[in-house]
């Protein structure tokens, strides 16, 4: 009887509300990356021919990516399209393509022109779900994180289509991270999915059961937003975001003085 | 739930912040109270060690040091939360008996710090099947004056008896071209310079391990420990969503098995 009840409980989450909703099959996918442009911070990408690894490397010549780069409010600015070398890596510089951006964040997508028929006959699509790397105040290394969602497809018409589906209930995800300053974190969010939401970002103290500070946002369809959390040395913290997203999965970047740490959720 | 492993890396103090809250609100609605154990794998056998409790709500921060008496400094220490004592030995790694979540998975803060920086990914651990492979394309390694670039094999597997298996590093532009290998051991955090091997910016490496299978981390440092990054690749299923997607992992597993073996 307990069984049941605890899984009529899970289905009021589960049912109709997947992680993502399915593509079109033979439609490429990708993340919904977050670059930052100022002159604090740059953003690169790493490029490699993802379907390439699939098949000879030797007929890679007539691929490419397309990128399609969004302000904060999710509106898009530029496209660009760039050749792949054969199995080889390029680290593009994001942030010179994005200086037309009158916000200093915003979100982009990378699309793979081919679609290995050996994916399409297994039902599944072509994914990029790379690799970025964030440079702070001109550091001699860069900090790495990768993507995890598939977030939006290209369609045949060359459309876009956002594929993050969100919830009949209020969802939290609780950063199981332990905010210590003296430090400035920013918790990045992104809307993949086709409304607009809103985020609610709660700072608590580390037991739990005190609200510091709450700040919320509305998030256009491909928009993203930095919450900032000052952490003082002594009153470490935790973060819980709250929203009708599935999962609402930030990326948190971590600055102290001249030092960057960036991380996923 | 998973085990939380403390890394460790030349010139870098591993620790690792584990939590007993709920990475959601819905598929766990009660915590209790935990048992906080180190468990490490010491001469074929399994060992494990009570060092705590963890309250509902509460983090802990382990670092190595703090196990140092306990874990030979060769062992790779796994922290995890049960209801009841872990078994103080035994031939398979013990299976943890608390809550399980997917959206997301339960983690925790694994990091690695110098006396001047801090890095850290949100990571768990469960054991692989054995024997298992790799297959993985990094894009991480950086360049420039002072800057120090490592793999981190992190493996765990269900049983105690130690085997090892032969890790290959290849350009995939020239796959035919072996540039190093190495024997790592299940069950540890084999620490690789990947410095040495002549990569170029624009170059892809692909590392290969036919006989075990493992997190493949990347950790960048500046020499003097001013900057560090840290961050693992995905798994090739990860190139493609729905349908089969582990066949495709399986497709290209063997496809550049074949080719560096040509």
């Amino acid at each position: 009887m307990q069984r049941h009840m605890e899984r009529l409980r899970r289905a009021i989450w589960n049912y109709k509300q997947p992680l993502s909703l399915i593509p079109e099959l033979g439609a490429p996918i990708s993340d919904l990356f977050i670059w930052r442009n100022s002159a604090e911070w740059e953003t690169f990408f790493e490029l490699t021919d993802v379907s390439g690894l699939f098949a000879d490397h030797t007929m890679s010549a007539n691929r490419y990516a397309t990128l399609f780069f969004f302000d904060n409010r999710g509106n898009p600015f530029f496209e660009k399209r760039l050749n792949f070398g054969i199995q080889r890596r390029q680290t593009i510089e994001v942030s010179q393509f994005v200086s037309g951006s009158v916000s200093p964040i915003g979100t982009f997508c990378v699309f793979h022109s081919h679609i290995p028929q050996a994916v399409t006959d297994l039902g599944s699509c072509l994914a990029e779900r790379g690799y970025l790397s964030y440079r702070y105040l001109g550091a001699p290394l860069r900090g790495y994180v990768h993507g995890n969602l598939d977030a939006i497809s290209l369609l045949p018409n060359q459309s876009l289509k956002l594929l993050g589906a969100h919830s009949f209930l209020e969802r939290e995800y609780r950063l199981q991270h332990e905010l210590r300053g003296p430090a400035l974190y920013e918790i990045a969010i992104v809307n993949p999915s086709r409304r607009d939401q809103l985020v609610s970002c709660e700072v608590l103290s580390l037991s739990g059961e005190e609200v510091l500070e709450k700040q919320d946002v509305q998030l256009s369809p491909k928009g993203c937003h930095l919450f900032p959390v000052s952490v003082n040395p002594s009153q470490p913290v935790r973060v819980v975001m709250t929203s009708h997203l599935v999962m609402a999965r930030p990326l948190v970047f971590r600055t102290n003085e001249q030092k960057m740490d960036v991380f996923h959720g | 739930m998973s085990y939380y492993p403390i890394l460790n890396a030349p010139g870098c103090i591993g620790w690792t912040t584990i939590c007993n809250f709920s990475p959601n609100n819905w598929e766990v609605r009660h915590i209790t109270e935990k048992y906080l154990n180190v468990t490490w794998c010491q001469e074929g056998t399994w060992r494990s060690k009570n060092i705590g409790t963890l309250s509902p709500d509460k983090t802990h921060t382990v670092g190595i040091a703090d196990i140092a008496s306990l874990v030979p400094a060769e062992s790779l220490p796994l922290l995890s939360l049960t209801n009841s004592i872990l078994p103080a030995r035994s031939d398979i790694l013990p299976h943890t008996d608390t809550e399980r979540t997917n959206y997301p998975a339960w983690r925790a803060a694994l990091g690695l710090s110098t006396a001047h920086a801090s890095t850290s990914y949100q990571g768990e651990i469960d054991p692989f099947p054995a024997p298992g492979s790799l297959l993985t394309f990094s894009p991480f390694i950086q360049f420039g004056e002072g800057v120090e670039n490592y793999l981190i094999f992190l493996n765990v597997e269900a049983s105690a008896v130690t085997r090892s298996a032969r890790l290959e590093i290849y350009d995939s532009a020239r796959p035919e071209l072996l540039k190093r290998t190495v024997d790592v051991c299940n069950n540890s955090a084999a620490v690789i310079s990947l410095d040495d091997l002549g990569f170029s910016p624009t170059d892809l490496p692909v590392i290969i391990s036919k006989e075990m299978s493992a997190i493949p981390l990347y950790l960048s440092r500046t020499r003097d420990g001013e900057y560090l990054s840290l961050e693992h690749t995905h798994p090739p299923a990860s190139y493609v969503v729905h349908g089969k997607r582990w066949e495709a992992q399986k497709l290209l597993k063997t496809l550049w098995f074949s080719r560096v073996t040509r």
